[in-house]
C-alpha cells in the first residue's frame, strides 16, 4: 500500500494568514466575534460573517484565498523551486466556488469578461502552478474539502499522481450566506457547537491546503511530513437534502471505515457546525463508534475558532489535525456556555490535553447527506 | 476490471440508449421528465428531473432496481454526477429574487438546490444509494472524468458499483450565460466485473482505459495501445483533432447539441450500445476542454483485458 504523507500545510482563516496564525489562535482559544457583512445587498436576518482580514477588494476572492494557502503549503513542504519531480495533481473542494464573481458577472458592474464558471478554483490553482496532472474541482457542499483530500490520497495510492495539492476554500457570496440565513441555520451570537444554547452556525471565509505526497516521492527529496493519511470512509445518508439522517447510521459507517481495524483515535475534529440536529446526531454517532471510551477521546471543535468555512471546513480540520499531531497536544476548545447534556462528548475547555494516541479523525458532513471521515496519523 | 451493466437516456427524441448512435433524431418527441410522478417534483430543478429519469433507467437495465428498493445493499452503490450548468437556473433565480425583493422572498424549499451537488443528492435519496456521492463540474472533460472517478471508487473498494450520470438542462439562464446546450441526461452503471458476475448481470462493455492530458493527441495516445482496433470513435465537441484510422466517427454534438458535462457519459452510453449489439472493434471516446483533454477506451465485455489490472487503492484500508 502506497503511503500518503502530508508534507506541507497552508491556512487562511478569520484568525489570519498561515498555519502559525491558526496554531496561535488554537492555543489562545478565544472566540472570534462575527462582524456585519459589509455588503449593502445582503439583506439578511442575521447578516454575520467571519471574514478573512486584509483581502484587497476586487474580483475572484476565493481564488486569492486559495492561492495564498497554496503558496504557504508549498513553502512549508520545501517546494518553492520548480519544476517539481513527478506528476503533480490539484484537487480543490468548494461549496460555493467563485459564486460572488459569478453573481457580479450578471450585474451592471460586469466588466464584460463574460461567462465565469463558478467552480474554477482547481483550474486557477493548476494554471498558476503549471501543474499538468489530474485537476479536479469537488463541489460536495460543506464536505467538499474532506472529499477532495480523500480523492487526492486515492490518486496517489492508485498511481495517478506522485503529489497532489489539495484542500478546500470558500469566500463570501450573497447567495450562500442568504441561503443559510433563510434556512434559519445562523446563530445570532456566535458559532458555539455542542453548546446547550446553540442556535446555528456562523459562516466564515477560509482556505486550507495540504501537500500530499507518496512516501517514496517525499523520501526521495528528503521531505519531513506531519503524518500520513491512514484511512478514509465515505457514505451517503440518502435521506434528506438538508437534514442529517437522525439515527446517524451512515456517519457511523463512514467513521468506522476511516478508522479501519486499527483502534480508536487520539482526537476527533468533528463536523460540529453548531446547528441543533447536526451536533446531536454526530455526538450520538461518536458514542456508537467510540463506545465506553467516548468520555476519554478529546474533541477539538475547530468551527468554534474559525467559523463554518463550508468547503474549506474539513481541509482546515485536516490542517488543525496536522498541527495537533506535530505538537502532540490537543488544544483547549473555545469555551462555550454550558455543554448540551444530550451531546455526551469530551470537549476539553479548561486547558490543553496530551494526544495519547497519535491519530486524529476529521469528520465532514454536507447537504445531501454526504459524509466523509478520514484519519491522519503519525508516520512510522 | 470494470464493466458497464446498464445504460439510460432522458433526451427528447431518444427512445432507447442505442438511438444515440443515430445520425439524426426524429423531430419532436415527449419531454422525458413527464415520466416522473409523485410528490416533490415542484422543488426539483430540471437537471435533477432529467437525471432521475436516465439514472432510473440505467439502474433498471443493470437489474439493480426492485419495486420498491434496490436488489443490492444501498451501501454498495455510489453516484457521480457530471454537470457544468446543472443548477445554474436555481442559483440565478435565487440571486435575482434576493436582488429584487430581498432574501425573505426566497423559498426555503429551493435554497438547498442552490448547492451544486443537488442532483447527485436527489439520485441518492430517490433510489437509496448510500455509497460515495460525488458531483463533478469539470468543464468539457467532465463526463469522461466522471467515469474515471467512478472506476477509481470501485478500484479503491469504496463501492461495488457506481451510477454515472451526465446531465445538462437547457433553459434561459444557461443559454444567456453559456449559449445553447442540449437538454437531457444520460447514465450508466459501472461495476466491478466480479460484482456483476456474482449477481449474474450481463456486461454491455468494459472500461479499459482512461487518460486526461494536456492535449487531445496525448490523451488518445495514452489509452490506445500500439496496435489500436477502434471501430467507433465518439469524437469531441471541437474537431480540430486528428482522425482515428479505420473508425466510424460519431459526433454526438451534431446529434444532440453541445453536451458540455454530459458529453463523455453520452459517448460511453452510445459506445456501450454499439458494443452490446456486437459492433466491430473498440470504442474510443474523447472530449476536450479549454485546459485539458480526456479519452476513454471501451471494449467488448467478452475480450481479454488489454491493460493490466490497476492496483487496488483500498481507500478505507490503512
Amino acid at each position: 500500500m502506497t503511503d500518503v504523507l502530508v508534507t506541507g500545510v497552508g491556512a487562511v482563516t478569520c484568525q489570519g494568514y498561515g498555519a502559525a496564525a491558526l496554531q496561535q489562535a488554537m492555543t489562545g482559544a478565544v472566540a472570534p466575534v462575527p462582524e456585519r457583512i459589509p455588503d449593502p445587498g445582503a439583506n439578511l436576518r442575521h447578516p454575520l460573517i467571519l471574514r478573512v482580514p486584509g483581502v484587497a477588494p476586487g474580483r475572484g476572492r476565493a481564488a486569492r484565498l486559495v492561492t495564498t494557502a497554496v503558496s504557504e503549503a508549498l513553502r512549508d513542504a520545501g517546494l518553492e523551486r520548480r519544476p517539481w519531480p513527478g506528476r503533480v495533481g490539484v484537487v480543490i473542494g468548494s461549496c460555493m466556488g467563485e459564486a460572488m464573481l459569478h453573481e457580479s458577472g450578471r450585474c451592471a458592474e460586469d466588466d464584460g469578461a463574460g461567462w465565469r464558471p463558478t467552480f474554477r478554483l482547481a483550474s486557477a490553482v493548476g494554471e498558476w502552478l503549471g501543474a499538468f496532472g489530474v485537476n479536479t474541482s469537488i463541489s460536495n457542499a460543506c464536505a467538499a474539502g474532506g472529499f477532495a483530500l480523500c480523492l487526492a490520497a486515492d490518486l496517489i495510492r492508485s498511481g495517478e499522481a506522485d503529489m497532489v495539492i489539495s484542500g478546500g476554500v470558500d469566500a463570501y457570496s450573497r447567495v450562500g450566506w442568504a441561503s443559510f440565513d433563510r434556512l434559519g441555520a445562523i446563530d445570532p451570537v456566535r458559532c458555539r457547537p455542542f453548546d446547550r444554547e446553540r442556535r446555528g452556525t456562523i459562516l466564515a471565509e477560509g482556505a486550507g491546503i495540504l501537500v500530499l505526497e507518496s512516501g517514496e516521492h517525499a523520501r526521495e527529496r528528503g521531505a519531513i511530513g506531519y503524518g500520513r493519511i491512514a484511512g478514509a470512509g465515505w457514505s451517503c445518508d440518502a435521506h434528506h437534502l438538508t437534514a442529517p439522517e437522525p439515527t446517524g447510521e451512515q456517519i457511523v459507517r463512514a467513521m468506522r471505515e476511516a478508522l479501519g481495524g486499527s483502534g480508536e483515535p487520539g482526537c476527533v475534529i468533528p463536523h460540529g457546525t453548531g446547528t441543533r440536529l447536526n451536533d446531536l446526531v454526530e455526538s450520538r454517532a461518536l458514542r456508537q463508534v467510540l463506545g465506553a471510551r467516548t468520555g476519554e477521546v478529546p474533541l477539538y471543535s475547530a468551527k468554534a475558532l474559525v467559523g463554518h468555512t463550508g468547503g474549506a471546513a474539513a481541509a482546515l480540520g485536516a490542517v488543525a489535525a496536522a498541527l495537533i499531531l506535530r505538537s502532540g497536544t490537543v488544544p483547549q476548545n473555545v469555551a462555550i456556555g454550558e455543554q448540551d447534556p444530550e451531546c455526551e462528548v469530551y470537549l476539553p475547555v479548561s486547558g490543553p490535553v496530551r494526544l495519547r494516541t497519535p491519530r486524529v479523525m476529521v469528520n465532514a458532513y454536507a447537504f445531501g447527506g454526504n459524509n466523509a471521515s478520514f484519519v491522519l496519523e503519525q508516520a512510522a | 476490471m470494470t464493466v458497464i451493466t446498464g445504460t439510460g437516456a432522458a433526451v427528447r427524441g431518444v427512445h432507447r440508449p442505442a438511438d444515440l448512435l443515430l445520425d439524426l433524431l426524429p423531430p419532436g418527441g415527449d419531454d422525458p421528465v413527464t415520466r416522473l410522478k409523485g410528490r416533490g417534483l415542484r422543488y426539483k430543478d430540471r437537471a435533477t428531473k432529467l437525471a432521475l429519469c436516465a439514472g432510473g433507467d440505467a439502474l433498471a437495465e443493470a437489474g439493480l432496481l426492485l419495486d420498491p428498493g434496490l436488489a443490492v445493499p444501498g451501501e454498495s452503490v455510489g453516484v457521480v454526477a457530471s454537470t457544468n450548468y446543472g443548477n445554474v437556473d436555481t442559483v440565478c433565480a435565487t440571486v435575482s429574487v434576493i436582488a429584487e425583493s430581498g432574501y425573505g422572498a426566497t423559498s426555503p424549499m429551493m435554497l438547498p438546490a442552490t448547492a451544486s451537488n443537488v442532483t447527485a443528492s436527489w439520485l441518492a435519496i430517490s433510489y437509496g444509494l448510500r455509497g460515495v456521492n460525488l458531483t463533478l463540474c469539470n468543464g468539457g472533460t467532465s463526463g469522461l472524468d466522471a467515469l474515471h472517478w467512478a472506476r477509481t471508487m470501485i478500484d479503491a473498494g469504496r463501492v461495488e458499483r457506481m451510477l454515472v450520470v451526465g446531465v445538462e438542462p437547457a433553459n434561459e439562464m444557461v443559454e444567456r450565460l453559456a449559449g445553447p446546450v442540449f437538454d437531457g441526461a444520460v447514465a450508466l452503471v459501472l461495476e466491478s466485473a466480479g460484482s456483476a458476475a456474482a449477481r449474474g448481470a450481463r456486461p454491455l462493455a468494459r472500461l479499459d482505459g482512461y487518460a486526461r492530458r494536456g492535449t487531445h493527441g496525448q490523451a488518445v495516445a495514452a489509452v490506445l495501445g500500439p496496435s489500436p482496433a477502434v471501430g467507433l470513435w465518439c469524437a469531441p465537441e471541437r474537431r480540430e483533432v486528428s482522425q482515428v484510422d479505420g473508425a466510424r466517427v460519431h459526433d454526438l454534438t451534431a446529434l444532440l447539441g453541445p453536451c458540455s458535462g454530459a458529453l463523455g457519459v453520452a459517448q460511453c452510453v452510445a459506445g456501450a450500445a454499439w458494443l452490446g449489439a456486437g459492433g466491430r472493434g473498440d470504442v474510443l471516446a474523447s472530449t476536450t476542454g479549454p485546459d485539458a483533454a480526456a479519452a476513454a477506451l471501451l471494449t467488448s465485455a467478452g475480450t481479454s483485458p488489454a491493460t493490466p489490472a490497476r492496483p487496488a487503492t483500498a481507500g478505507a484500508a490503512r
